[in-house]
């Protein structure tokens, strides 16, 4: 079977949807930056339009990202020959009897399909930058000081800039997952290789790609670096002014980035034991996200004692060390080898 | 006197607090530490015993820190209802008595009885707040406020009695589903009690409305 097909569309209208968020970009980063270094505010009605416009560009995205997923449901599912699936499923009752956590018996009715969420490799960026740019929207319609509504726009022209040119999901659609099950749907496969392929691709459909909490672990954790992002901003400010409205704002972005990431983080913990066993604590990503929680922890405690001058500027600086430890925590991933790695 | 024991309340919070943020800080080191570690000695690519001796060791460096932690949880959960003067007592006593767990029955044992100990309390705590105790001593006010903060410690001593149980399944997944459910409950009280205390309002105020118009029928 040639993805061509499936996929064709799906990079034609997705490029048309990232030529349009570059558009945005551009102009979100000359407006932003006309806000950022100005004393006055300078055109505030078309900064407000620009984020609509990005948030609408990126929603029709994850649209796109959606139906090509419900494709890939409903076009690939993993089809046994009725002689293969009765000795299969004698050996996953033989594996299931001894392990931890069973693998379902196959069903020559329903075979397994992929149900994929929308935020695996290069989508995952598009989910991130999307809920920033929910967030930077929610957080511009609150604030008056122009200065900092200039700084989110110059953050959502980086990362729509990043993702356009490193991380486009639409130019190769999951490149790692097609080049995984490839092998299958091209065919000629005999039996006993068919099977084999089957018990690889099988547990990790079952223990990955639709596993309930890669529903919710990633999203948590994307929705928190968004919030931190923000943090971060407001933080930045608040080492320049004393001003209390833009503490608050902090505090807020930082309440929801704690809830997310605590929640996030837990329930990756079942998840990591049910696929990977015991053996993944003191991964590097593991070691940066605990870090990344003590700093943020240590943020929202230091925090109650703000009204005092040197515990202002110490929690400011805490925000902004919050930030640059999500930042280590996720290029970690690309340089540090583990269960987590992007290599 | 009261002012005095609330000063003193206030800055032993404070201390607490700051003992609590150096111990993460530390926590945190170790944790690049381990990162660099991992990466320079090549772990993935090693036999299982070499990881299994990787770990243990990361372990063994950072188990003082965690012990610290625990401890601090130890001391942080009574400070919510006992006086000053009891509240050295309770720690000095909780010391000498998880001294002696660990000199008869090794220090995991004693950990697992401070943890035991601080969820017991904890929970003590969090009955308090929801009955609304006016005693109870915190750095917020607001019932919503003290309610989700007391939740909020009742599940990170319960993720850390957690880890000590991974291995059995079933206990191990009801206490981290306990765990998230009052981590999660916690957080959106302590963090959004505002707009809980506005709809508990909001439903008594239409629940007056009612009765009134029943009356007035």
């Amino acid at each position: 079977m040639d993805f061509t097909e499936l996929t064709h569309h799906f990079t034609l209208y997705g490029n048309f949807l990232i030529y349009g968020l570059s558009f945005i970009a551009l102009l979100a980063g000359l407006l932003g930056g006309a806000n950022f270094f100005s004393a006055a505010p300078v055109g505030q009605k078309y900064c407000r339009y620009t984020l609509y416009g990005a948030n609408i560009l990126f929603l029709l995205g994850l649209g796109l990202i959606s139906w090509m997923h419900y494709h890939i449901y409903v076009e690939l599912p993993l089809i046994l020959p009725d002689s293969l699936s009765t000795w299969l499923n004698q050996q996953l009752s033989a594996m299931n009897a001894q392990a931890d956590y069973t693998l379902p018996l196959y069903d020559t009715n329903s075979p397994p399909r992929y149900a994929i969420p929308v935020w695996i490799e290069n989508e995952k960026y598009f989910f991130w930058f999307m809920s920033y740019s929910i967030m930077a929207q929610v957080t511009y319609n609150r604030l008056k000081n122009h200065r900092i509504q200039g700084a989110l726009l110059l953050l959502l022209t980086i990362q729509i800039g990043i993702m356009a040119v490193f991380a486009n999901p639409f130019q190769n659609p999951l490149p790692k997952f097609f080049a995984e099950i490839s092998p299958w749907f091209q065919g000629g496969l005999q039996p006993m290789e068919q099977l084999g392929l089957f018990m690889k691709l099988y547990p990790k459909m079952i223990f990955y790609y639709n596993a309930s909490y890669m529903w919710m672990h990633p999203p948590m954790l994307f929705f928190s670096y968004a919030a931190i992002t923000m943090t971060f901003v407001t933080s930045s400010f608040m080492l320049v002014n004393r001003e209390l409205e833009v503490e608050i704002l902090g505090y807020d972005c930082a309440k929801f980035g704690y809830f997310m990431l605590t929640l996030g983080m837990l329930l990756g913990y079942p998840w990591a034991l049910k696929a990977w066993g015991p053996n993944w604590w003191w991964d590097p990503k593991i070691c940066s996200s605990i870090m990344m929680w003590a700093i943020y922890s240590t943020y929202l405690h230091t925090r109650l004692y703000a009204n005092k001058k040197s515990m202002w500027y110490f929690t400011s600086i805490l925000g902004i060390l919050c930030f640059l430890a999500m930042v280590f925590t996720f290029v970690s991933s690309f340089f540090f080898p583990g269960e987590h790695t992007f290599q | 006197m009261d002012n005095q024991d609330s000063t003193k309340r206030a800055s032993y919070d404070f201390y607490l607090i700051l003992a609590t943020a150096v111990v993460l800080a530390i926590i945190s080191a170790i944790c690049i530490y381990g990162m660099f570690y991992f990466q320079q000695a090549q772990i993935q690519d090693m036999h299982p015993l070499v990881k299994a001796r990787y770990m243990n060791t990361m372990n063994l460096v950072i188990s003082p820190f965690t012990i610290c932690l625990i401890l601090l949880i130890g001391i942080c959960v009574p400070k919510r209802f006992l006086p000053m003067k009891m509240l050295n007592w309770f720690t000095l006593a909780l010391l000498v008595l998880l001294g002696v767990i660990t000199y008869f029955y090794g220090i995991i044992m004693a950990l697992k009885i401070n943890l035991m100990l601080g969820m017991v309390l904890q929970f003590f705590v969090l009955c308090l707040a929801v009955i609304g105790n006016k005693h109870l001593h915190f750095e917020k006010k607001g019932y919503w406020v003290r309610v989700g903060s007391s939740a909020i410690h009742l599940g990170i001593i319960l993720f850390i009695l957690d880890l000590f149980y991974y291995k059995h399944q079933t206990l191990h997944l009801v206490l981290f589903w306990v765990t998230t459910v009052a981590t999660t409950v916690g957080m959106l009280c302590c963090f959004y009690s505002e707009a809980f205390a506005n709809l508990i309002k909001k439903r008594r105020w239409g629940k007056s409305l009612c009765l009134t118009a029943q009356e007035k029928r």
